[in-house]
């Protein structure tokens, strides 16, 4: 009798599903992807209430130590010397879109004297819509 | 003499490579982006007006945020969770009563975001809030009395 010559598979690995599952990651990251124009590190402060901040608003922020960075939310931001280069960059940037939301990413151990002037600079450049930025409020914490 | 069968040539894309490029790109994504914080409070900021409307002081109520923390509202030392309580009979006789949140130049950044917060929350108490107002220093030194 002829014994039949069994077959040899070849081990492989499918990885054509790999692809796939790789193109949902980088659709997803794709979509979720945003640029932080600003990476001063501050310590937020805490809210119930947070809304979504627009893609692309300016940021102005200020560390504890009182130092004020701004970005138009297209670039990275830089440093500035105080509110009255504040009220300069944010009338800038209203001249060219009265409709600009601006975030305010401050520290919430600093002097609010210092936040009263960029606030003051905001309201003088005719800002319209200003965004708090905050982290989420533990819920326990009871105010 | 035996001619050699030309060998099949199959009809295939070759997607190995491709979950390479994907994966590099996902490693590039996943290294750039960093879980910023991109909520916060909405805050509205009045039109400048040279001649803003008189609000009487016994129209309005005045929340004062002092070094530390403490508030007083309207002279009288209050705690964060007792402001809604103290509005709510307020707001019930007059919906667009005034908030004045007015905080001290010395205290701290965060406090008044505690009180705007608490106030803004309480439309989810049915003490919605409808009228809040955070005037700065120059505002205050022009237009207090």
């Amino acid at each position: 009798m002829r014994l039949k010559a069994s077959k040899s598979s070849q081990a492989v690995i499918p990885t054509a599903t790999m692809a796939d599952i790789a193109m949902l990651l980088i659709i997803f990251f794709l979509v979720t992807f945003q640029i932080e124009v600003d990476k001063s590190e501050v310590e937020l402060p805490s809210t119930g209430i947070r809304v979504e901040v627009p893609k692309k608003s300016a940021y102005v922020s200020v560390t504890e130590l009182g130092y004020i960075r701004v970005s138009s939310g297209e670039e990275m931001s830089v440093q500035v010397p105080g509110a009255e280069e504040v009220f300069s960059f944010a009338s800038g940037l209203i001249a060219r879109d009265p409709a600009k939301e601006f975030v305010l990413k401050a520290d919430r151990n600093v002097p609010y004297r210092l936040v009263d002037e960029l606030i003051d600079a905001l309201k003088r450049a005719n800002v319209r819509n200003v965004y708090l930025l905050s982290d989420e409020e533990a819920r326990s914490s009871g105010g | 003499m035996k001619i050699k069968r030309e060998n099949k040539v199959t009809d295939e894309i070759p997607t190995a490579s491709m979950a390479d490029v994907s994966f590099l790109l996902i490693v590039f994504f996943m290294i750039t982006s960093t879980f910023a914080a991109t909520r916060g409070l909405d805050f509205a900021l009045p039109e400048q007006d040279d001649n803003p409307p008189v609000i009487e002081k016994e129209e309005s109520t005045l929340i004062e945020v002092m070094p530390g923390g403490q508030l007083i509202v309207d002279g009288q030392p209050m705690a964060l969770d007792g402001i809604l309580d103290y509005l709510r009979p307020k707001l019930e006789r007059n919906p667009l009563k005034p908030v004045i949140i007015r905080p001290d130049p010395a205290s701290e950044y965060g406090y008044m975001v505690d009180v705007f917060d608490e106030l803004r929350q309480g439309a989810e108490q049915g003490v919605e809030v409808k009228n809040i107002s955070i005037p700065t220093q120059r505002e205050i030194q022009a237009f207090w009395y």
